[in-house]
């Protein structure tokens, strides 16, 4: 079959009304997700994996598992159009890639132009989110034909650079961040071994046979982590919330934002592909290049709507491109995509290249629902803008309790111990001090996730070669994945000596 | 950033990656045809661990002593609300879903802001009862419901 007669088959998932129904909470919940300062895509998306695992208990695997990748997916775009609302409108941004839409959108709300730049972001980022999916359609055939050749040598060193990858570019420390990567790596190891079958680090109690659940891990250090973070140190009044007056932009904002919106989501569909590269260096990249490309560069900081345009686009898109390295190679490049990964694979469905060729309705079924989702998201935005920027202004004393009520529920119904929820609280506290003092926590789940992949492949490459270790380095693809991974590792040292100013990621 | 906790933090995790390099070693060597046992990886990886929190450690020392801005802690807050977390863990298989939910909610509600008591008790039983129906009743999951006599 082509890559269209896939496409059509994904569509023909996508549109069964429960994955319908299931795109549109996904995007809805995404966009609430972006708009309340505090909750990030991450922890939105982590909490909302025991739901849909509920949600969608009574189905078969396959089509739970589409079914609920669609409305995980649809959480993490939801939350790039929902992160701009509170920039504009507030000058606080909703999550972390909204940072730059803050020095223009909220300008532009001063003037009283907040629905002209509020409806331009959603334009951007619906443009974005279909040059990404075409991107998504193009690129997933060839290159998981090419992943396919990959023996375990080569994944091996292509985690490895993954991992490199994310650990390079987050947080102010390299040294935090690789040590959250092997600490990640290590906790993966507890349980019985997949290759041997021996039990490791479980002391013969039995509820650590299965090893450390993901789920519980990250809902804990990102959900609890950010609640217990706001219980603590809250009581910073925000500020007042800008008007609304007209939604529609001007055919001047419409023309002048037309060419940021295309170079941003080009740049970030590119950006997004890249491991450890995601949104918010998309939308920086992006707000950077549009001042240059300015013929009145004056402008920007002072409400120019190519400021709000291109990294509006640019951060969707990169979200759209993330996916790649996720759905062909098995690799997540950020914190939410290994969280979706997680995901996958509590319902057994492994993502990397076979995902095109084992569960076809799975990979084509959320390409062809995120299509569906970026135009509900833009026919939701428009009218329901001043809905949305209500959202803002739900109390913190009852939001704050009832996540933590949804975290105990979720980890409960899906794990059905009560070790999980002490689990869960310790993590909540872990999360909240290592975040607070500069512990990237996203490489950690990064970690965690793709541990036991890392071991078995190292051990199967092992076995090939009878221990020696060189097969690594002997073997030309996985050579230079492993030398992009020192390269990821090294260059941003040689910069930081340098005296240079190295841009890192923020979580996301 | 703060020296004290990156201190702290670095022998912490020193310890662990000498827990698991020392664990490890307990492991049983066989791999069955394979020259790579199971304990080669966590090994490893505990030895990097190591190394890595020395240098987090070393890192320390060179961190300038800046004025650190204190900011408002509500410690009385966050320890209710966390101690109530545990209980509410405690008690949620011997009480059930509701009961447990419940209280912790009412609990934690008044504790981010007192007063309010009847949309505080309409917003607890709403959410506890509601999801207990929705999830054990409409979708057939399992949730320890109420307490068993």
């Amino acid at each position: 079959m082509s890559t269209l007669d896939f496409l059509f088959n994904g569509f023909a998932v996508a549109f069964q009304w429960q994955n319908i129904l299931f795109a549109f909470v996904g995007v809805l919940i995404g966009t609430a997700v972006g708009v309340l300062p505090g909750i990030g895509p991450m922890s939105g998306v982590a909490l909302l994996i025991p739901v849909t695992a509920t949600l969608t208990s009574g189905m078969p695997t396959e089509a739970a598992a589409a079914s609920s990748i669609i409305l995980l997916a649809g959480v993490y775009y939801g939350a790039m159009y929902g992160g701009s609302t509170t920039s504009i409108l507030l000058n606080t941004p909703g999550e972390s890639s909204s940072v730059v839409t803050t020095l223009d959108g909220y300008q532009m709300a001063k003037q009283g132009r907040a629905g002209a730049a509020l409806s331009i972001a959603a334009i951007g980022s619906f443009i974005a989110g279909i040059v990404s999916l075409i991107g998504l359609v193009l690129l997933a055939e060839p290159l998981s034909n090419v992943a396919l050749k990959f023996g375990p040598a080569e994944y091996f060193s292509l985690m490895l650079l993954g991992l490199c990858a994310v650990s390079g570019l987050a947080g102010k420390s390299m040294t935090k961040a690789l040590i959250m990567t092997v600490f990640g790596l290590l906790l993966a190891t507890i349980g019985i071994d997949a290759v041997s079958g021996i039990a490791r680090f479980t002391y013969d109690l039995p509820i650590l046979y299965s090893g450390l659940e993901f789920l519980t891990i990250a809902v804990g250090l990102f959900a609890l982590g950010e609640v217990f973070k706001t219980v603590l140190e809250r009581d910073k009044e925000d500020g007042a919330i800008a008007k609304i007056e007209r939604i529609l932009p001007t055919k001047q904002d419409l023309k002048d934002s037309a060419k940021p919106i295309v170079r941003g989501s080009l740049m970030g569909f590119f950006i997004g592909v890249l491991p450890g590269a995601g949104a918010t260096l998309a939308s920086f990249f992006s707000y950077v290049a549009e001042r240059k490309f300015s013929k009145h560069p004056e402008k920007f900081g002072k409400g120019a709507i190519e400021g709000v345009a291109g990294p509006e686009s640019a951060n969707n898109a990169a979200s759209g491109g993330a996916m790649i390295p996720l759905l062909t190679l098995g690799i997540p490049g950020s914190g939410t995509t290994a969280i979706l990964m997680g995901a996958l694979i509590m319902y057994n469905i492994q993502p990397g290249p076979l995902l095109f060729d084992d569960h076809p309705e799975v990979a084509w079924g959320l390409i062809a629902s995120m299509f569906i989702g970026n135009l509900m998201l833009l026919v939701l935005n428009m009218p329901l803008v001043k809905v949305f920027a209500k959202i803002i202004q739900t109390p913190k004393k009852y939001l704050l309790p009832i996540i933590i009520a949804i975290s105990f529920f979720g980890v409960y119904a899906v794990q059905y111990t009560t070790f999980d929820l002490y689990l869960l609280l310790a993590c909540g506290v872990l999360g909240y001090f290592l975040a607070k003092n500069d512990y990237p926590l996203a490489p950690l789940v990064l970690a965690l996730v793709l541990g036991p992949m890392i071991e078995n492949n190292m051990r199967r490459a092992l076995t090939i070669s009878n221990g020696d270790f060189s097969i690594f380095v002997s073997k030309p693809l996985s050579l230079v994945f492993i030398l992009a991974a020192v390269a990821w590792l090294v260059v941003p040292l040689i910069m930081k000596l340098k005296g240079r100013n190295v841009i890192i990621n923020d979580e996301e | 950033m703060s020296k004290t906790f990156d201190r702290f933090a670095s022998i912490a995790f020193l310890l662990i990656g000498l827990l698991f390099v020392i664990e490890s070693r307990s492991i049983s060597q066989s791999a069955y045809g394979s020259s790579v046992g199971p304990n080669i990886f966590p090994t490893a990886l505990g030895v990097i661990l190591i190394l890595l929190s020395i240098r987090l450690l070393f890192e320390t020392t060179k961190y300038e002593h800046g004025e650190r801005i204190k900011e408002p802690v509500q410690y009385v807050k966050f320890l209710i609300i966390f101690i109530s977390a545990i209980i509410y863990a405690a008690i949620l298989e011997p009480l059930g879903y509701v009961i447990s939910t419940f209280l912790f909610l009412l609990i934690a509600f008044q504790t981010m802001e007192r007063g309010k008591w009847i949309s505080t008790i309409v917003i607890a039983s709403a959410f506890s009862f509601g999801v207990y129906y929705f999830f054990a009743e409409f979708l057939g999951g399992s949730l320890p419901g109420f307490p068993q006599f």
